[in-house]
């Protein structure tokens, strides 16, 4: 068994062991999830260094590091052929950092989990499964096994959210699991359809092996997904065309972008404090990944076309997340729709299709992953403490909690993209891929590296306005002398939490090379691949 | 006199041949007729002699199957045809008989009843028999006789046991609506016989007769047909009667009527399917109109429908009108020798959907009624049947780690297949409908769990997690579905 597989596969044993052990030990589960999770974060952080950053990955075997390729199901179909699914995983410069960030949140999330008291052994069984289910994500290399995890990933979010939540808990969970279902089922449809189309070269049978799918000839002529003389379509929509948008949805409900985001406000703020990080820190960016790692990989030539509209798309969602991040009363609501407008920024790297963008878009989602978790965190710490997170009920907290607003500023000033932490290099990679676009030819209008710097403004206006209002001037609280006194500074545990995040950010935004240097020979080799088609 | 001579001996003679092909329904015959002698004159000395007739004859008709395998025959002058499709079927339908029959001593044990319940098992033996024969034959007559076996035996499963004035009302529905579907049917097999002069739909002079009928009457022959046959497999708009019945029956006879008779009906389509949709007359276009439009209207309102339900059973009920739906896509993409797919799903569906009733009996014992709403916050007094009971929802929305995931994806890649091959819109509406339903499923599979864990109920009424036969069994069903959902060549590689 390889190391990814042990990787993968540790959440899972601590779930049974946590299933295992009775009720009356109860004490000792965060233990065991706190200890899993931090096993995976040392495994995870030795795949790291040893990950050799000038692999290419993304359309090659070879590229790819840690490999473990297992037939799974052989199946014959009669007329269907053989049916060849294998447990094939496999690391690249795209999944190694989303890997290591991954372990990262998910031990935040544990180590935010500290107080909760309602049915631990279902949580924190749930949380290891969720554990494995993202692994699995980040790196299956199957489409079909991409697939299992990608749903598997579902049930326990949709308890974790559902049993652990706020008062319309229910209506978020199921609003959530809709969502991603719709997308998924007809993800389900493309993945069949291209099962269909490729032909495995080495042995002549249909395969769901995504490497073998990024090739062009590999695919059947006359297939419905044939990438020469493709006659089908769909409503008069060419059929390539049609699996490029049904899985850029699938996964777009994920990021999110607008107008598929509305679940997200709902499932953050009625998630418990640990699942908001987990959903803002990790869950995004399976998004992100999926349209990399899938819908740039496999359909290249569909995303040649539709670039400036998926780009037009990441820009509405920039703004508009931001606007609305301006308008809300709820600081929780706030920090989400922050979110839309930060991942709005993954999209339009994306879209740019150049080495700059789509690193960028790649920092950008590793530093919006731990600066998102830390935020919810904090608002976490807040509503742990009073119950209410109402940005109007609280003012001047800066003298009640002097540390509190010190990691607070801090983090807001990094995600607003003050230069020296990590979300500036990401942002501004992202606006000059998309500024570069334009000399490439890859559809991008200039215009829209200007809108993403309007988006950068507007952040800076709602989180310092935010600032201003909860943490400045004289102390009045709408609890009065009871909230005066609940509100107490950090912790040791909360700020053994939350310092190593900040301390992340500025060191991801002093030194970007930790990051690019892995990723790069993977992104150029992304890049390479879809410009053939421009 | 003398010219039969010859005829007779020889008639008889392959009669006499052909008899061996007709094993285990002459087992299920016998435990029949030995069922009623026994609950006319043993019951009273030795209890439950009755079931365990019942329970050697699924056993004994079980074995006899084995021996058949690989060995595809006709017999009977054309009227019995049996090969792997069928003994697999029919294996399907003794074992859900079988667990049916445990089901049914366990659901009577405590409840003190004014009749037999011995009588029962007879029936049960009738009805298992009806849609044993109906599962090797491609014979119009004898596909009636079966037919109207089961439903005669439905009937009275229906309405023999029933306690109260809402069952008797089920009971009535179920007889009148039956009986007008049937002689629908047959009138509808009378014309088709006019046209052709001959009653096995897979021979040449039926379809050449067919090819050659006036197309108005040929219409509204077949409409008769599927008439018959669409009462039996409750899809819309047939399905009328079956959310009541379904609500009014004892919960075992549910399960029975819900999962086994499909099993049958739908070997039976999927050998229609092959044989007619071959020709590029008139009535194969109309048939594979009629049975996609049925489809796609069965998936939609049993889907849409089951969203209000609140009582479990008639949820079951739409539940398994979507799923009759879905089968029927999978009968539509049945290609010839490509049955696995088709058993996989519906021996899957048999083990959802008999756990999920076993469920349902247990947890109506232990509450007193079947509403979603009663099962608010009991998630946390019953984890074991609970956490089956949501993992069974899971598999019928067709999630992975789950058997029913496999099972809708096989069907799907069926499906998608021949939409590529011929490009043909109907296979492309069949998916898209097939995927949105699926989503609409999950609203209300999860309410399962949406009230049992989601929800919390103040009242401290003192339920305490008890393990009966029922919760064990559907708890066994469930690590099935679950293991399957991960291995499914375990079982795909034995349909083979």
């Amino acid at each position: 068994m390889g190391i990814l597989s042990i990787l993968l596969l540790l959440p899972l044993f601590a779930c049974l062991l946590i299933l295992a052990i009775p009720s009356s030990y109860r004490n000792s589960y965060k233990y065991i999830a706190l200890g899993f999770a931090f096993l995976q974060f040392l495994v995870s952080g030795y795949l790291y260094w040893q990950f050799d950053g000038s692999q290419t990955g993304i359309n090659s075997v070879s590229g790819y590091q840690f490999v473990e390729q297992l037939p799974w199901l052989r199946l014959d179909l009669g007329s269907l052929g053989q049916l060849e699914i294998d447990y094939f995983i496999g690391i690249d410069g795209i999944s190694m950092p989303l890997i290591l960030l991954s372990t990262i949140v998910m031990l935040m999330a544990i180590g935010a989990s500290w107080n909760i008291s309602k049915s631990l052994k279902g949580y924190f069984a749930l949380m290891m499964l969720l554990s494995t289910a993202i692994i699995g994500i980040f790196v299956a290399l199957d489409f079909f096994l991409f697939y299992i995890f990608y749903e598997v990933m579902l049930l326990p979010l949709y308890f974790l959210i559902g049993i652990w939540g706020g008062a319309r808990r229910e209506y978020a969970a199921i609003k959530f699991f809709i969502y991603t279902l719709f997308g998924s089922v007809f993800m389900l449809l493309v993945m069949v359809g291209l099962y269909f189309s490729v032909i495995n070269p080495d042995t002549g049978a249909h395969t769901f092996n995504m490497l073998h799918m990024m090739n062009p000839a590999n695919y059947v002529d006359g297939s419905f997904f044939a990438t020469a003389a493709n006659s089908f379509d769909v409503f008069g929509i060419p059929a390539r065309m049609v699996g490029f948008i049904i899985l850029f949805i699938a996964f777009a409900i994920k990021i999110p972008i607008v107008p598929l985001h509305t679940w997200l406000p709902d499932a953050h703020v009625e998630a418990p404090t640990p699942v908001s990080i987990i959903l803002a820190g990790i869950l995004l960016k399976i998004g992100g990944y999926g349209i990399i790692r899938i819908c740039y990989s496999v359909f290249p030539d569909a995303a040649v076309q539709a670039n400036w509209w998926i780009g037009l798309i990441g820009v509405v969602s920039i703004i508009y997340g931001a606007l609305n991040a301006l308008a809300q009363k709820d600081l929780k609501r706030m920090i989400a729709y922050s979110s839309v407008s930060h991942m709005g920024f993954v999209t339009l790297g994306i879209a740019s299709m150049t080495v700059e963008g789509i690193s960028g878009a790649m920092f950008q989602m590793v530093s919006h992953g731990f600066l998102s978790a830390a935020l919810f965190f904090m608002v976490g710490v807040i509503y742990d403490r009073v119950h209410d997170r109402y940005i109007y009920n609280f003012r001047g907290l800066a003298t009640l909690m002097p540390k509190f607003t010190a990691y607070l500023a801090i983090a807001f000033f990094a995600s607003l993209g003050l230069p020296g932490f990590s979300a500036f290099i990401g942002e501004a990679f992202v606006i000059i891929g998309t500024f570069n676009a334009e000399l490439v030819g890859t559809g991008i209008s200039r215009w829209m590296a200007l809108a993403g710097s309007i988006g950068i403004l507007l952040s800076a206006v709602y989180f310092l306005w935010t600032l201003q209002r909860m943490f400045f001037g004289q102390t009045r609280l709408k609890g009065g002398e009871e909230w005066a006194v609940a509100l107490t500074d950090l912790s040791k545990r909360e700020q053994l939490i939350l310092f190593p995040t900040i301390a992340l950010s500025l060191l991801l935004g002093i030194m970007p090379s930790l990051v690019f240097d892995q990723m790069n020979a993977a992104v150029v080799n992304l890049v390479a691949l879809v410009s053939t088609h421009l | 006199m003398e010219k039969f001579e010859p005829v007779i001996s020889e008639t008889i003679d392959h009669i006499i041949a052909s008899s061996g092909l007709l094993k285990p329904e002459i087992a299920l015959a016998i435990a029949f007729l030995l069922s009623i002698i026994s609950s006319l004159f043993f019951e009273k000395k030795f209890k439950n002699s009755t079931f365990l007739i019942a329970v050697l004859g699924f056993i004994s008709a079980f074995i006899l199957l084995i021996p058949q395998f690989n060995d595809p025959q006709e017999g009977f002058f054309g009227m019995i045809r049996r090969d792997d499709f069928s003994i697999y079927g029919r294996m399907l339908i003794l074992f859900a008989s079988l667990v049916t029959g445990f089901f049914i001593q366990q659901h009577f044990k405590h409840k003190a009843i004014k009749r037999k319940i011995a009588d029962v098992y007879s029936i049960l033996l009738a009805a298992s028999f009806g849609l044993s024969l109906l599962t090797i034959t491609t014979n119009w007559l004898l596909v009636f006789i079966s037919i109207e076996t089961v439903s005669i035996a439905s009937y009275v499963l229906v309405g023999y046991l029933s306690e109260n004035k809402k069952q008797s009302e089920a009971a009535v529905k179920y007889v009148l609506f039956g009986s007008a579907c049937a002689a629908m049917m047959l009138y509808g097999l009378s014309l088709l016989y006019g046209f052709t002069g001959n009653l096995d739909f897979t021979s040449a002079m039926h379809i050449q007769g067919l090819i050659s009928a006036p197309k108005i009457l040929c219409s509204v022959a077949i409409l008769f047909l599927f008439a018959g046959i669409g009462f039996k497999l409750s899809f819309a708009p047939f399905h009328v009667w079956s959310p009541d019945v379904y609500e009014g029956a004892p919960t075992p006879i549910t399960a029975f009527l819900s999962t086994v008779p499909k099993i049958a009906v739908m070997i039976l389509f999927s050998r229609l399917c092959a044989s007619w949709f071959e020709t590029f007359f008139y009535f194969s276009e109309l048939t594979f109109l009629l049975l996609v439009v049925i489809a796609i209207v069965t998936m939609v309102v049993g889907n849409f429908i089951a969203l209000r339900q609140e009582n479990m059973k008639r949820l079951m009920a739409y539940s398994s009108i979507g799923h009759t739906g879905f089968l029927l896509m999978a009968v539509l993409a049945f290609v010839q020798g490509n049955t696995d797919v088709l058993l996989f799903y519906m021996a899957v569906y048999v083990l959802m959907n008999l756990s999920a009733f076993l469920y349902i009996d247990y947890l109506e014992s232990k509450i007193g009624d079947a509403n979603i709403q009663s099962f608010m916050g009991l998630g946390k007094k019953l984890p074991f049947t609970f956490v089956g009971f949501s993992l069974i929802g899971i598999s019928l929305i067709g999630l992975p780690p789950t058997a029913g995931f496999i099972g809708k994806f096989l069907i799907f890649s069926n499906v998608f297949e021949l939409y590529s091959e011929s490009s043909e819109f109907a296979y492309l509406l069949l998916l898209i409908v097939g995927a949105i339903t699926t989503v609409v499923s999950l609203f209300y599979y999860l309410k399962i769990p949406l009230y049992a864990f989601l929800k919390e109920n103040k009242s401290d009424s003192v339920i305490k997690e008890t393990f009966t036969f029922q919760n064990c069994l559907a708890f066994l069903f469930c690590i099935a579905v679950v293991i399957l959902g991960i291995f499914p060549s375990l079982l795909l590689s034995l349909l083979k």
